[in-house]
């Protein structure tokens, strides 16, 4: 038997003609946590999914523990150890922690479900891995981070040897992550061997051994850690060097655009005043929870607002409804673009002319379809968005051109301030370089951008002016030039009393 | 604080929380009080007569509601409860005026039923078509079927040879209580013992919840979605033979609109149409809203027309009701969390 838990050797899957994985290579040692790295589409989360059972091979072979595997399922890939914690949340919402935990393996007494046992058992998974939910709680009730948490402990309860985690981290926060850290390095020694997939490369040095990259479903390289350095591990990814990382643009600043004053909304929004001008990038950074993405809904009119003042270019606006927004000139790009930014069953060209039908109509209150069109062709253009036919549905778009069209469709009326809310979020590096080019561009066109972002070195890099929230509450207000990472966390940090500070959330 | 707000609900908080124990109670609370206002009215209401009838009359309501509470549970709905009830009804009939044995055409209808759940079953979960679409497809075959199987005629009397049969499924009493309301009570027992019990039942939830979670579980989902619309038939076929032992022959349209009927007994009793959650002890309750609310109308003097009407109101309030009240207490929720947190 070699070394390796785990061999993939020269993996091919096609869909539908086009090739999602070509002569793909991975091995795993136990003991281990490898990175597995890539833009989007590089074919990551298809090679796992070929591990997982749930995708069939074309060509390659599959060897575990030294066994060659003909043909995965998912129950084949149970019963080897293999566990995988997908991206997306796949949890029962309506059934308990215990019900999710033990889905699909219920324990039995003389044919009965053991619920008793199953809680039992749950609540023994659960502290061992340091997690405080009850095992009978409704998965449903639980903030997503636990719901995450609960996944997570799903995985492990099964004991497998294998595990690979896809974007683990993306729901948690910054105390839970230590945590699954914690739990991932216990799981290493034990001898385990993870898979670890995450668009978050500052979190590598924490955990990883070794990194494989691939590009466009191609197998590229596999290094130490250590031996490497981001710039390397980066350039492997995109395969090209990435000099300018965040391309700064310097524009003069105009007036004031934007001024909110003591906006409340519930508890996330309280007291909340900044102002924003011309030519300006003001960032909002912030740990999960701290109430920035309600700011934005609040200030948009998604949400009720509790009290606060609105002034654009110095006059009071009422804002009860997102079309009150729209009107005056302030335009949301959501944080999740499948759900609240796209209606991703209808076509490309009818999300982008949706917001802008006031525009388009025509006699009778019809549709103006050549205007349409030519609103279609220009926003594709502009955006350089990458498609083969304006009629595809939106959501056969990947995610950075998805993001582009959210941005898309506003850039087709007139606006003097834009939300962007996370929009570097789950796209690749190429596609996030274009929304930062974006947003310089929209800057030097004298518009005012609010930029929200969970990543610091991109509000390091992007922002002119730098707004920390937490808690609901402004906690800090640095130019571009003088914040930190350090005094930004220090900021996102200020709870408003050690209770809240211990919990972390 | 998201520590405390994990552990804080009680057990009793956590079974509230759970399947939808909380609109069970309520309908129980708007049962009780139906009974009283009835009962107010009309003091007859609690005669030991009209409670009987009034239990025959929720019985098979209570069957319907049964079925189609597990389809609901599973994220799907069956609208060929109706026609597999008339079905049901005019193949048992047909085969006993031919001079088949009672207890044999009891057996051969209950197989033409289950293919029909079996269908429905494949259609909806193997071949991914929506249920609203694949049901209402074997609505209208099962409906051809019961016109077909007696050349478009109702039956003749099923006759003397079956006196066994509908002694057994309508005038036979046990205990005082008429069979209708032994048998539906005997078949909400082994239902939902299996709905709670067992690994079908929790993966007939767990399907309804997540689907794709439950695929990824190891969850077999055509399986528990297949079984939920098997359930469906099998309680549709006893509603069609009770149906036909009562009047004592086929009667071609039989089970008119019940498939809808057994939606609103599920969904007063807090039955999730988008799958997921739900208890058989709410669809007592549903049912028996519906069966205390025709009776007590038509003891009121109140015209079929005015009950429609009523039962209509009380289906959409029911689910209103619970819709502004998650919607509460998911706003209190929150408060409570962002006030731990502050």
């Amino acid at each position: 038997m070699s070394e390796y838990i785990v061999e993939l050797e020269g993996v091919g899957k096609s869909f539908a003609g086009i090739r999602a994985l070509d002569d793909v290579s991975l091995n795993l040692k136990s003991g281990e946590v490898l990175a597995l790295l890539g833009e989007n589409g590089a074919g990551k989360s298809t090679l796992m999914k070929i591990l997982g059972g749930i995708y069939t091979r074309d060509t390659g072979i599959i060897r575990v523990f030294g066994e060659e595997i003909d043909e995965m399922t998912p129950k084949r890939a149970k019963e080897l150890g293999i566990a995988v914690i997908h991206q997306e949340l796949n949890m029962c919402t309506h059934l308990t922690v215990a019900e999710n935990i033990f889905l699909g393996r219920e324990l039995l007494r003389s044919g009965m479900l053991d619920d008793r046992e199953m809680n039992i058992r749950a609540a023994e998974v659960l502290s061992r891995l340091n997690i405080d939910i009850a095992p009978d709680t409704v998965v449903g009730t639980l903030p997503i981070s636990k719901q995450q948490m609960v996944e997570i402990a799903k995985a492990l309860s099964t004991n497998a040897r294998i595990l690979v985690m896809d974007e683990p981290t993306s729901a948690l926060t910054s105390k839970e992550i230590n945590d699954l850290f914690h739990i991932i390095r216990s799981l290493r020694d034990q001898g385990c061997g993870i898979i670890y997939i995450s668009h978050r490369l500052e979190e590598l040095q924490h955990i990883v051994d070794r990194v494989t990259i691939l590009r466009d479903g191609k197998y590229i390289a596999t290094t130490r850690f250590c031996d490497t350095t981001m710039a390397e591990i980066i350039s492997n990814m995109v395969g090209r060097e990435i000099k300018e990382k965040f391309p700064r643009v310097e524009t003069p600043l105009g007036r004031t655009i934007l001024r909110v004053k003591g906006l409340n909304a519930g508890r996330q929004v309280r007291n909340v005043s900044f102002e924003l001008r011309e030519g300006e990038i003001v960032g909002v950074a912030g740990l999960m929870g701290a109430g920035r993405t309600e700011m934005t809904r609040a200030l948009f009119g998604a949400d009720p607002k509790d009290g606060g003042e609105i002034l654009l270019d110095e006059r009071p606006l009422r804002i009860e409804k997102p079309m009150d927004a729209i009107e005056a000139g302030i335009v949301l790009v959501p944080e999740d673009r499948k759900k609240d930014g796209l209606c991703t069953k209808l076509s490309i060209r009818e999300n982008v002319a949706l917001p802008n039908l006031d525009i388009l109509k025509g006699a009778l209150s019809t549709v103006n379809s050549r205007g349409e069109r030519e609103m279609v062709e220009r926003t594709v253009k502009n955006l350089s968005i990458r498609l083969s036919n304006a009629e595809q549905n939106a959501d056969s778009l990947s995610g950075g051109n998805q993001q582009k069209l959210v941005v898309g469709k506003w850039l087709a009326r007139e606006f003097r301030v834009v939300l962007f809310d996370e929009p570097t979020r789950g796209i690749d590096v190429a596609a996030k370089a274009e929304i930062y080019h974006l947003m310089n561009d929209l800057k030097t066109r004298g518009l005012g951008v609010l930029f929200i972002s969970s990543e610091m070195p991109e509000i390091l890099g992007i922002a002119d002016r730098i707004i920390v929230m937490c808690d609901g509450r402004v906690t800090g207000e640095f130019p571009a030039g003088t914040a930190t990472q350090e005094k930004i966390l220090e900021c996102a940090t200020r709870f408003e009393d050690k209770l809240g500070l211990a919990a972390g959330d | 604080m998201s520590m405390d707000d994990s552990k804080s609900p009680s057990r009793l908080g956590r079974l509230f929380a759970a399947r939808g124990m909380g609109q069970v109670v309520t309908a129980a609370f708007g049962l009780v009080i139906l009974c009283v206002v009835f009962g107010i009215l009309n003091p007859i209401f609690f005669s030991g007569r009209n409670v009987g009838n009034l239990l025959r009359q929720i019985a098979p309501i209570l069957l319907i509601g049964i079925g189609q509470s597990y389809v609901l549970i599973t994220g799907n709905i069956d609208l060929s409860i109706g026609s597999v009830v008339g079905m049901s009804c005019m193949v048992s009939a047909t085969l006993m005026t031919m001079g088949m044995n009672p207890w044999v055409a009891v057996a051969v209808t209950l197989i033409c039923c289950l293919i029909v759940g079996v269908l429905n079953g494949c259609l909806v979960a193997k071949f991914n078509l929506p249920p609203f679409i694949a049901t209402l497809g074997t609505m209208t075959i099962a409906r051809g079927i019961a016109q077909i199987v007696n050349n478009n005629y109702n039956t003749d009397s099923i006759g003397p040879a079956a006196e066994g049969f509908r002694n057994f499924f309508y005038y036979g009493r046990l205990g005082g209580l008429f069979n209708t309301i032994w048998i539906s009570l005997a078949l909400w027992l082994v239902f939902n013992f299996i709905l709670s019990r067992t690994r079908l039942g929790r993966h007939i939830y767990a399907t309804g919840s997540n689907k794709e979670a439950a695929r990824l579980s190891g969850v077999d989902v055509v399986a528990s979605t297949t079984a939920a619309y098997m359930v469906s038939a099998v309680c549709s076929c006893v509603v069609g033979l009770i149906v036909c032992a009562t009047s004592g022959m086929g009667t071609m349209d039989a089970g008119n609109m019940y498939e809808l009927y057994a939606v609103a007994a599920s969904v007063i009793g807090g039955v999730s149409t988008l799958g997921g959650q739900g208890l058989l002890l709410g669809t007592v309750m549903g049912a028996s809203i519906w069966g205390v609310l025709q009776n007590g109308l038509q003891f009121a003097g109140a015209p079929v027309a005015i009950r429609n009407i009523v039962i209509g109101v009380i289906v959409v309030v029911s689910v209103l009701l619970d819709v502004v009240v998650r919607s509460e207490k998911r706003r209190r929720k929150r408060e409570r969390k962002e006030e731990a947190k502050g």
